[in-house]
């Protein structure tokens, strides 16, 4: 009983595809991928399928054979310069989803990303507009107009930062700033 | 019940030792710098494309190990890989493999792809393969709703 499961383990290692024939990994998978061919090792030894730059082959084709592809692949035995131009692209999308063309090209998501943020710190600015309207208590009266200026008034009488501060600007002679 | 499972495992362990060439043999090395010159490099990879009885598994294997590596492939050896793909019968395989090689040029696209081009347009010619500019390939043909879109 446990020799009969070790028998199952061993059947899903990296045997060479060519000699043997090759089963999938598990039934499991068998279901997730259909009737594709597995054509090679892929990047990580799983029968998938990813258009990577860095992994040119993957693992399985694209389409599961139907009856067109098949007289396509038996086209394909003959010259290849006798296909034409539409069977030589439906034999390539058969075998692959997309070209490097398609999977490479830009999408403009950093067009979305940027206004995304720009709208949400929009958002932002009405919220500190939203708390300066209805939740900060008004200034105090120290802030007004003629309290500031008394305020400065007596920085001034108290010579506060004679040497190189406000103090050093005025000019005590004159009762004015200096020029 | 263990000898049934022995059994098995000799059966296995035969078929696993059938002589198959290691594409990969030399990069086994543990420092960075392999002792093997560029000439070497490239006749092995040739040397192994151009085996008789290679099958698109290897094919496949080969292709994709090469890649690994920081380099476009020499045109000899991309000779070696089209006609291999002629003996297995796969077209798609050879457009792709062209394909991957214009990837392959990064930034520098313009100088080398359309030299690696004319350097193998004999064996193109000879085998009936279509560059995937000739197909309409170089440019994006159908559009693929990206899974992070579907909501």
């Amino acid at each position: 009983m446990a020799g009969k499961l070790m028998l199952f383990g061993k059947i899903a290692h990296n045997i060479p595809g060519s000699s043997i024939q090759r089963c999938a990994m598990s039934s499991y998978v068998r279901t997730l991928i259909g009737k594709r061919e597995i054509v090679g090792f892929g990047f990580n030894g799983e029968p998938n399928y990813v258009d990577r730059t860095d992994f040119p082959l993957p693992a399985i084709r694209w389409k599961e054979p139907s009856p067109d592809v098949l007289t396509l692949r038996e086209k394909e035995k003959g010259d290849w310069k006798l296909l034409s131009i539409e069977e030589k692209k439906a034999l390539y999308r058969a075998s692959f989803c997309q070209t490097f063309a398609e999977f490479k090209a830009p999408t403009g998501e950093w067009k979305s990303v940027i206004g995304l943020g720009l709208v949400f710190i929009s958002v932002a600015f009405w919220i500190f507009y939203g708390m300066k309207v209805f939740v900060y208590s008004p200034l105090p009266d120290s802030f007004k107009k003629e309290n500031r200026e008394a305020q400065l008034r007596r920085i001034i009488d108290l010579q506060m930062n004679p040497v190189e501060g406000i103090a050093s600007k005025w000019d005590y002679e004159k009762d004015d700033w200096k020029k | 019940m263990f000898r049934t499972a022995i059994r098995a495992q000799s059966l296995f362990k035969s078929a696993l030792t059938v002589a198959k060439p290691n594409i990969a043999s030399s990069s086994r090395l543990m420092s960075k710098h392999s002792t093997e010159t560029d000439e070497q490099f490239d006749a092995r990879y040739e040397n192994y494309f151009n085996r008789k009885d290679i099958d698109g598994w290897e094919i496949r294997q080969g292709i994709n190990d090469l890649w690994g590596h920081d380099l476009v492939p020499e045109p000899k050896i991309l000779d070696a890989a089209l006609k291999a793909c002629r003996r297995v019968n796969d077209f798609a395989l050879a457009v792709r493999i062209l394909e991957a090689v214009k990837d392959k040029c990064g930034s520098k696209v313009d100088e080398i792809y359309p030299y690696i081009i004319q350097e193998i347009r004999p064996t193109l010619n000879e085998l009936g393969i279509s560059t995937p500019e000739e197909l309409g390939y170089d440019k994006p043909e159908l559009a693929l709703q990206s899974v992070f879109e579907m909501h």
